[in-house]
């Protein structure tokens, strides 16, 4: 009879529940004059321990917030399309007018989403695929997406293999992270690296030589093979994030291996790599400027980094305020963002110092209000060419 | 029973799966310990291993499931590298602070439980949710890095892992065998409400038992940290994995314990799957496939475990 | 007199979940009204949130009534689903994909309890090693099925199941039949002995094993409506999916006032109340928009406190395990 009692409880709280999900409605709501209020915008992340994400956060928490009428609300870890679509539905309760978006398990459906609920979405450091954008570029609350696209993570991996190649290393161990999942980002990045090597070894990669690898690597279940690729040779390879005895093992025997003279990873290479490295030895890195990365480039325990800056961020934020205030950036057929960025590349220790200064400050990172403030209502054109001099040099000019 | 029959019985397990990885590698033409690395690799997993499991089983055998070993590692480490490199302090300083830090952080876990005298499953989810909350908050998120550091890299010898095992082999079989408490313990093990009417007084049995675990738990999480020079962060449970790695160990020293001390017994169940641990490393085993394998013997030795009189029979017939 | 104030008290205690769930809600309109939140969609959302592991979990409550734990729950509804959507892309039907998702979830469930049962194994360490298979096979599953990363149903074929009708039917539904079998027929009877006294329900002739398998066939029911589920709520599908249903399957029971030893005072109902709380929590936290490891040790906090509560009376003076 008791349980029953607090069972006929649980039933009148949900008749109650069910009754105002019946006027439930979307959030976002249009104001007269939106720069007048404080414009809250919910951000979608699938890290939030990595030095890249945190690097991100402080930029928006500690610099835009300081200087914009906005407030920044974060989402939890989200690792499946189902927690973003659940993250989605919680900024829209909390009134959220714009999303901007470092999660990607299902784009497609965050963008679906926010449409439907009148919410502006913008994805930051990544791209659609061509055919997403197709299917999306004209949807009015898609802002469009800024960030490094596939061809410009290849463009690192190999980037990064060419200097040490350059140099007349020939012998690679690698770190090649979460290809084994499938991740494209790492895929493209090592196929890079390969594709590199393929050039200046005067050989090829399974029969593979410039993007073509990508395919290799798929159709290996994201692996990448060791083996002579003509006079270079990959002789370690480490894949995953397993955490475990057995993976700190083999970093540490691709790391001492003898036959291994440069290590190369797609992503946490200082993790992977920076404790096992005896001395000697090169270590290449694509991830982002840390205090800790300028203390390894300075011992020489790197040698090459390849760095998202903090900043990169700020252009997107840019357009979609500017969408929130009315005067969306679009191009002249009136479709949504999709511009590339690179890397800040730092090939020694001032350089990542140099760097490293403007990208962890948050009275004076790389881009500023000022600068920001220009974009807001800006034409496609212009948006495009700020975007485009994403340098250090040119930015500080 | 027979000294031969004991020796058989205890070295039985380690040599067999020494023999089968060597047997594996051999056909593949890898030598299983070809340089000081493979050996570095092979005792650091003991290391880390025999620690996981002396912890596990200190509580677990006590009926008390405790989750919250890993955050225990994670925050003891945490706050001892945070120390050591503010104060630029050795190795061997940064050792007593993550063991003292986890002795503290295990001190704390115990009187949690026997304050609430909830179950300790319960108890422990909790302790392990704060104490990741408070390692992430403590960092901002960013974990520590030191792999600049020498100092404290340079721990990963041979002789200094040893070490570690052998201390912590000492404190097991010392305290838990020798000592008026490890009699208390196992008379509460056996018979807690016959033990505690008896006078055994279990609340500080308990406490001691988390502070011991703690103890081992903050030597896990240096030994972890001075690895490689970083500790990542984890929420929502990320810092419980570390504990399904002494399992097998833990079934393996339970049929040695037959034979021998049960503490040895840990010891060679966490060389055994060290062994194994290696034999991934030599090979370049898959993720995946180690999953597999890990879950296959380890569910395989159970059947054996919990079937040998059965199996004997059939043998017999 | 003292014996009825004790009752009453203990009673009161027992209600604590509920209480708790209520206290909860009430803070969750407090702030929200505060900081002008859209709460029907709140509520939408909560019930969006909560249903998947109100769902599995009060499925599992009848595993944990024989004071097992079975620790594999989001492994298998990972697989569960990702086999359920390679069976919609191949049939094009949805209720293909419903009977599989249920079927292959009620198959890996047997196979944890027919190992554990025939080979005499103790459970939670068999769902230990089913949990690292099952990680293995849906990275295998994704590789075989050579779309990238992901298992992808069109979005169109399951949108129409997407709504919160759907969702409340489906858990009224596997509710009632739940609440059904275990408060009202004697399955949940001898589910109860066998969980509060082993030795006295096998003397009395209950068979453990098989009401053991029984209950993990529930439970893989539930963990097979919940994947269905998870495929019309976000139809693509990659090996982290339902990650952290194992863990959130485990908080809500115990949060839901269920004993972890099982037995007697099960309840049928906490799956629901701890969900729904956890969920509710959930959403307080991201209100107050609190830094990431601050809120969790504030969810620490309070499940121990909600939990002490509700667990007061059933306190004994020896530590419990």
């Amino acid at each position: 009879m008791k349980s029953f009692r607090k069972f006929f409880v649980l039933c009148l709280s949900f008749v109650m529940m069910l009754t105002l999900t019946a006027c439930s409605s979307g959030g976002g709501s249009a104001d007269a004059d939106p720069t007048q209020k404080t414009v809250k915008i919910g951000v979608l992340v699938s890290d939030t321990t990595s030095a890249e994400a945190l690097s991100f956060r402080s930029y928006y928490e500690k610099y835009i917030q300081s200087v914009y009428n906005v407030e920044f609300m974060y989402s939890d870890e989200l690792t499946d399309a189902a927690a973003e679509q659940s993250a989605i539905d919680n900024f829209i309760a909390n009134n959220c007018q714009a999303i901007i978006s470092f999660a990607s398990s299902d784009r497609p459906a965050q963008i679906e989403k926010c449409e439907q609920e009148g919410v502006y979405y913008a994805v930051a450091t990544g791209t659609l695929t061509d055919d997403q954008y197709e299917q999306f570029k004209s949807y009015s609350h898609y802002v469009g997406a800024i960030g490094p696209d596939l061809a410009a993570e290849y463009q690192a991996g190999y980037d990064m293999a060419k200097h040490f190649l350059d140099q007349g290393y020939t012998k690679f161990g690698m770190f090649t992270g979460a290809s084994v999942y499938f991740t494209e980002m790492h895929i493209y990045r090592a196929a890079g690296m390969l594709a590199a090597m393929c050039e200046a070894g005067k050989g090829d990669y399974s029969g593979a030589t410039g993007y073509d690898i990508v395919g290799k690597i798929m159709a290996d279940g994201g692996n990448v093979s060791t083996g002579k690729i003509g006079s270079v040779e990959v002789n370690g390879v480490v894949s995953g994030y397993d955490f475990d005895d057995a993976w700190f093992g083999k970093l540490a025997a691709v790391a001492n291996d003898p036959n291994v003279d440069v290590l190369l990873a797609v992503g946490s290479g200082q993790t992977a790599f920076a404790g096992f490295k005896p001395e000697g030895k090169m270590l290449g890195d694509i991830d982002c400027y840390t205090a800790d990365s300028v203390a390894l480039m300075e011992s020489g325990t790197l040698n090459y980094l390849a760095g998202k800056f903090s900043a990169s961020i700020g252009p997107i934020f840019a357009a979609t305020l500017s969408a929130v205030y009315g005067k969306p950036v679009r191009t002249a057929e009136g479709n949504a963002l999709a511009l590339s960025q690179g890397y800040w590349i730092a090939t020694d220790a001032e350089m990542a110092k140099k760097y490293f200064e403007v990208d962890s400050s948050t009275t004076n990172p790389a881009y500023t209000k000022e600068k920001l403030d220009t974009l807001i209502g800006a034409s496609y054109d212009d948006f495009a060419k700020f975007v485009a001099a994403y340098s250090f040099e040119e930015i500080q000019k | 029973m027979k000294i031969g029959k004991k020796l058989a019985g205890t070295l039985a397990i380690p040599v067999l799966v020494l023999a089968v990885c060597l047997l594996i590698s051999g056909t593949k033409g890898i030598l299983l310990f070809d340089s000081q690395l493979s050996w570095i690799t092979f005792i650091r997993a003991a290391a880390n291993v025999v620690l996981v499991t002396f912890a596990l089983s200190i509580n677990l055998n006590s009926g008390r499931f405790d989750f919250s070993i890993g955050s225990v590692a994670l925050l003891s480490s945490v706050i001892s590298s945070m120390i050591a490199t503010k104060l630029n302090l050795s190795a061997v300083w940064m050792l007593a602070l993550s063991v003292l830090f986890g002795a503290l952080l295990g001190l704390i876990s115990g009187l949690v439980y026997v304050s609430v005298k909830l179950p300790p499953i319960i108890v422990s989810l909790a302790v392990a949710l704060f104490y990741e909350g408070f390692a992430f908050t403590l960092t901002g998120g960013h974990g520590v890095s030191f792999a600049n550091n020498a100092s404290l890299l340079g721990f990963g010898t041979i002789p200094n892992y040893l070490l570690v095992i052998a201390s912590s082999l000492a404190l097991m079989v010392i305290v838990y065998d020798h000592t008026k408490f490890g009699y208390e313990y196992k008379a509460l093990l056996s018979g807690q409400k016959v033990a505690v009417n008896t006078g055994i007084k279990e609340v500080p049995n308990a406490v001691l038992c988390y502070v011991i675990a703690g103890i081992l738990m903050g030597a896990q999480g240096f030994i972890s940290a001075t690895s490689n020079g970083a500790i990542t962060m984890a929420l929502n449970f990320g810092s419980i994995s570390p504990m399904f790695m002494a399992f097998l160990p833990m079934f393996i020293g339970g049929f040695i314990g037959r034979f021998t001390n049960d503490k040895l017994g840990y010891l060679l169940g966490a060389i055994s799957s060290a062994l194994i641990s290696l034999t991934y490393v030599r090979l370049n085993v898959s993720s995946s496939a180690q999953q597999i394998i890990s879950a296959v013997l380890m569910v395989s030795f159970l059947i054996y475990l919990n079937n040998e009189g059965k199996l004997k029979q059939l043998l017999k017939r | 007199m003292k014996n009825k104030s004790k009752n009453i008290s203990a009673k009161l205690m027992e209600a604590a979940p509920v209480a708790g769930l209520v206290i909860l809600l009430g803070i969750f309109l407090a702030i929200a009204a505060a900081k002008n939140v859209n709460i029907p969609y709140s509520f939408k959302n909560i019930v969006n949130q909560s249903i998947i592991t109100m769902i599995v979990a009060t499925g599992a409550i009848y595993i944990y009534t024989l004071g097992a734990f079975d620790i594999s729950l989001g492994a298998s509804m990972c697989v569960s689903a990702l086999v359920g959507a390679m069976a919609y892309n191949a049939t094009q039907s949805v209720v293909v994909m419903l009977l599989v998702c249920v079927g292959c979830a009620v198959l890996i469930s047997l196979t944890s309890s027919v190992l554990a049962s025939v080979f005499n194994l103790p459970v939670f360490v068999t769902t230990i090693a089913m949990l690292s298979l099952l990680n293995a096979l849906s990275l295998v599953l994704i590789r075989v099925n050579g779309t990238g990363d992901v298992i992808q149903v069109p979005a169109m074929a399951v949108m129409k199941l997407n709504t919160v009708w759907f969702k409340l039917l489906v858990m009224a539904a596997f509710t009632a039949l739940c609440v059904l079998t275990f408060n009202y027929m004697k399955l949940g009877r001898q589910q109860k002995f066998t969980g509060g006294n082993p030795l006295c329900a096998k003397l009395s002739g209950l068979n453990a094993k098989k009401l053991s398998i029984i209950g993990f066939m529930m439970a893989g029911l539930g963990v097979g409506l919940g994947a269905f589920l998870t495929i019309t709520y976000a139809p693509t599908l990659s090996r982290n999916t339902a990650s952290s249903v194992g863990m959130d399957v485990i908080i809500s029971i115990v949060f839901g006032g269920m004993p972890v030893s099982g037995g007697a005072r099960s309840k049928i109902h906490a799956a629901i109340v701890g969900a729904l709380s956890m969920t509710l929590l959930s959403q307080i936290m991201l209100m107050l928009n609190l830094d990431s490891g601050i809120s969790q040790m504030i969810k620490a906090v309070i499940f121990l406190a909600v939990v002490y509560v509700s667990m007061f009376s059933s306190r004994k003076t020896i530590l419990p395990r």
